[in-house]
């Protein structure tokens, strides 16, 4: 498949999906006016990579620093597969990132370590930056 | 050189007079001005100051400039001609006048040396003295005749014919005959030379003359007209098409190659043509380019009006929707909202009411905002009208759940294939004074509590309601029951409040509960409405040029103190 790859806007964040390294990554802020239609090209993506049979690990990097409900929702909707995933015996991490004392942040990745139970979901602190 | 004084390609410096003004500085001519001067005529437009498009074409096509050689010959041919001529003829006169002159003195010369080499007193009576001398003269080129006549006036000696009739072409020279020492004459000798050579090379000459100036005539009009087409008609021809084009706004420009090389002064003109057409070209694009976006701009502003006023009417509806905010007055509970979407409308909602002396607070956050959000609070406001009044709902999980299915089943997202991913995050409270107890109920929207143990955060269920979910599973989440003291403060607010992100080259995050609690806490001894209006300034220096996220709703609540205190030390 296609390595996706989008830059961040204001409003939505880069996008980086390498579909034959296994590696994911989406990174900045993320409120586009219509989450939807942002997000849904990627689940296809991802559901259609994930369809294809292998067993080639994934590594899914989360590293925004803001994102409204409806893109916590899309992000909800790509956990889902990966889960099925690996539950399926594939191995899959999350590592969730979010910058030292970003609670609003870290809070959100603990509510979504939650909801995996095959996967394995890494709450990744950084280093402040930006200072 | 006098005649043709309304030349058609008049100089326009001196074809207007009354002007007195002159190409250079003389300012700007006007388009009529200049076709006038420059002589076309047929190219006036029927409308001062305006072009009539097409109305170089006669111009364009050649016909004026052809008249420009033609009467460039006229004036400058002929007096190169005359001049020419009359040099010629000049030259011819004096050189025929200064041979004439030496044939007259070869004559007395030859006149005088032969009556001087044949004077003796008895010379007529010696042929052999003057007979050899007179035949010598002969020899001549131009030899006529020679008469001499002896003292007595007798005939010598006569060599050669007297022309009859032809006097014109002949010089006569005389010479006494005159002896050494004596006085008298001894006789006279007569010679004719004849200037027949002089004319024919007189008038071989004029012949040259005329020959020269025909050939200068050939010459000067095959240069001229090669050299005004050349330098002037080919370039002028190649202004005027340019000029038609730019006429109708097809910006061409004027360039001269090899074959074409412009005077020096059209080239200038060129030029200057160029940069004019370039300037136009500019200032059109400009113009067009400006009214085009005036257009798009009036449509937008037009488009966006439209909007604005549209959203405004539903930003009426919304706000009728919403409680009046003193419904909970005298109910023993001290209440302060703030309600801002961030367009107008938003998914933000907050309900406000008493129930058989409960106070109850509903805090909501729909998904999206904007228009879309506000849908979903309408579904919202319904459902909660229904199971609080039709159903008597008192308990806030339980009002939780049903609100939840009600609303999955409101959007379609119970069956197959739902069309929404929309939901919310929603926390109720309800404050029940007589018992001094508040119970919360959350999905996904905290209850935050401020109380002499300090500043506490009561999550309730992480998620939020409505969206589709795989299978049937039903919400479910309990009541949380908080024994009130005096004093004791708390909040509902939406995330769109604690989602203040910092601008750029500060430290990038959001301001968080963290943040949010932070200034409450430093605030809590405030009275609500003065707390809220602290929170906002502080939440705008926090996000300083960063524009806001989200709707934002906090509805701050406190019990009043009981008046009697025996009631308050019941609650204890």
């Amino acid at each position: 498949m296609d390595r996706i790859q989008i830059p961040a806007t204001p409003r939505s964040p880069e996008v980086d999906f390498d579909f034959a390294a296994g590696r994911f990554r989406l990174a900045g802020e993320s409120y586009p006016e219509d989450a939807a239609a942002f997000f849904g090209p990627l689940l296809q993506a991802l559901r259609t990579y994930l369809a294809a049979s292998s067993t080639d690990p994934i590594v899914f990097e989360v590293a925004l620093v803001y994102f409204n409900s409806s893109s916590a929702k899309g992000l909800m909707n790509l956990f889902m597969p990966l889960e099925d995933a690996a539950e399926a015996g594939r191995s899959v991490t999350i590592r969730w990132l979010h910058a030292e004392g970003d609670e609003t942040i870290a809070e959100a990745g603990e509510d979504f370590a939650s909801d995996f139970t095959h996967a394995r979901f890494d709450l990744v602190e950084t280093a402040q930056t930006g200072h | 050189m006098t005649s043709d004084p309304g030349g058609k390609v008049a100089s326009p410096a001196v074809g207007s007079p009354p002007r007195k003004r002159s190409l250079r500085g003389g300012g700007p001519l006007s388009g009529d001005e200049f076709r006038e001067l420059a002589g076309f005529a047929d190219a006036s437009a029927s409308a001062p100051g305006t072009m009539r498009p097409g109305a170089l074409r006669g111009s364009a096509q050649g016909r004026d400039l052809d008249s420009l050689a033609h009467t460039l010959f006229l004036r400058i041919y002929p007096v190169i001609a005359i001049v020419v001529l009359a040099t010629q003829i000049g030259i011819a006169w004096v050189n025929y006048t200064d041979s004439l002159r030496l044939y007259t003195e070869r004559a007395n010369l030859l006149v005088t040396l032969t009556a001087h080499s044949i004077a003796r007193p008895d010379w007529s009576e010696r042929p052999d003295v003057y007979t050899a001398q007179i035949q010598a003269l002969t020899l001549d080129p131009a030899f006529q005749f020679v008469r001499a006549w002896n003292a007595a006036g007798g005939l010598v000696m006569s060599v050669g014919e007297i022309p009859a009739g032809r006097g014109l072409e002949l010089i006569r020279a005389s010479s006494t005959v005159t002896a050494a020492g004596r006085a008298e004459s001894a006789g006279r000798l007569t010679l004719g030379l004849s200037t027949e050579a002089l004319r024919r090379n007189a008038e071989k000459q004029a012949l040259l003359a005329l020959g020269a100036t025909l050939i200068l005539m050939l010459a000067f009009v095959l240069t001229l007209h090669a050299n005004v087409r050349k330098h002037v008609l080919a370039p002028l021809k190649r202004l005027l098409l340019a000029m038609r084009e730019v006429e109708h706004k097809r910006w061409s420009l004027v360039e001269f190659d090899g074959a074409v090389r412009a005077s020096n002064e059209i080239d200038v003109i060129s030029s200057a043509f160029n940069r004019m057409v370039e300037g136009l070209r500019a200032g059109d694009e400009a113009k067009q380019l400006l009214a085009e976006l005036e257009q798009a701009h009036a449509k937008l502003a037009d488009a966006n009006n439209q909007v604005m006023e549209s959203i405004g009417y539903a930003r009426r509806i919304q706000t009728s929707v919403l409680p009046d905010r003193a419904a909970l007055a005298g109910a023993g509970i001290d209440v302060a909202v703030l309600w801002e979407p961030l367009h107008q409308v938003g998914g933000d909602y907050f309900w406000l009411e008493r129930l058989d002396d409960l106070s109850i607070v509903v805090v909501a956050d729909c998904t999206g905002h904007g228009v879309p959000g506000a849908f979903i609070t309408l579904i919202v406001a319904t459902a909660l009208d229904r199971l609080l009044h039709e159903r008597g709902l008192r308990s806030p999980a339980e009002i939780l759940t049903a609100l939840d299915e009600m609303v999955r089943v409101q959007l379609r997202q119970d069956g197959r294939g739902a069309e929404s991913d929309d939901g919310l995050d929603c926390g109720v409270c309800i404050w029940d004074p007589a018992a001094r107890r508040l119970s919360f109920a959350g999905a996904g929207l905290a209850l935050t509590s401020i109380t002499e143990a300090g500043l506490t955060r009561i999550r309730g269920a992480r998620h939020g309601l409505g969206y589709p979910r795989h299978g049937s599973t039903r919400f479910t989440t309990e009541d949380i029951i908080l024994d009130v003291a005096p004093g004791d403060t708390f909040y509902l607010m939406t995330d769109g409040l604690t989602d203040q992100m910092a601008p750029p080259g500060a430290q990038r995050r959001l301001l968080g509960h963290r943040g949010v609690s932070d200034i409450l806490v430093r605030s809590r001894d405030e009275e609500l409405r003065r707390q809220i209006s602290i929170l906002e300034a502080e939440l705008v220096a926090y996000r300083g040029l960063e524009s806001r996220r989200d709707d934002m709703t906090l509805v701050a609540f406190r019990p009043i103190r009981p008046t009697s205190p025996d009631a308050a030390e019941d609650n204890r």
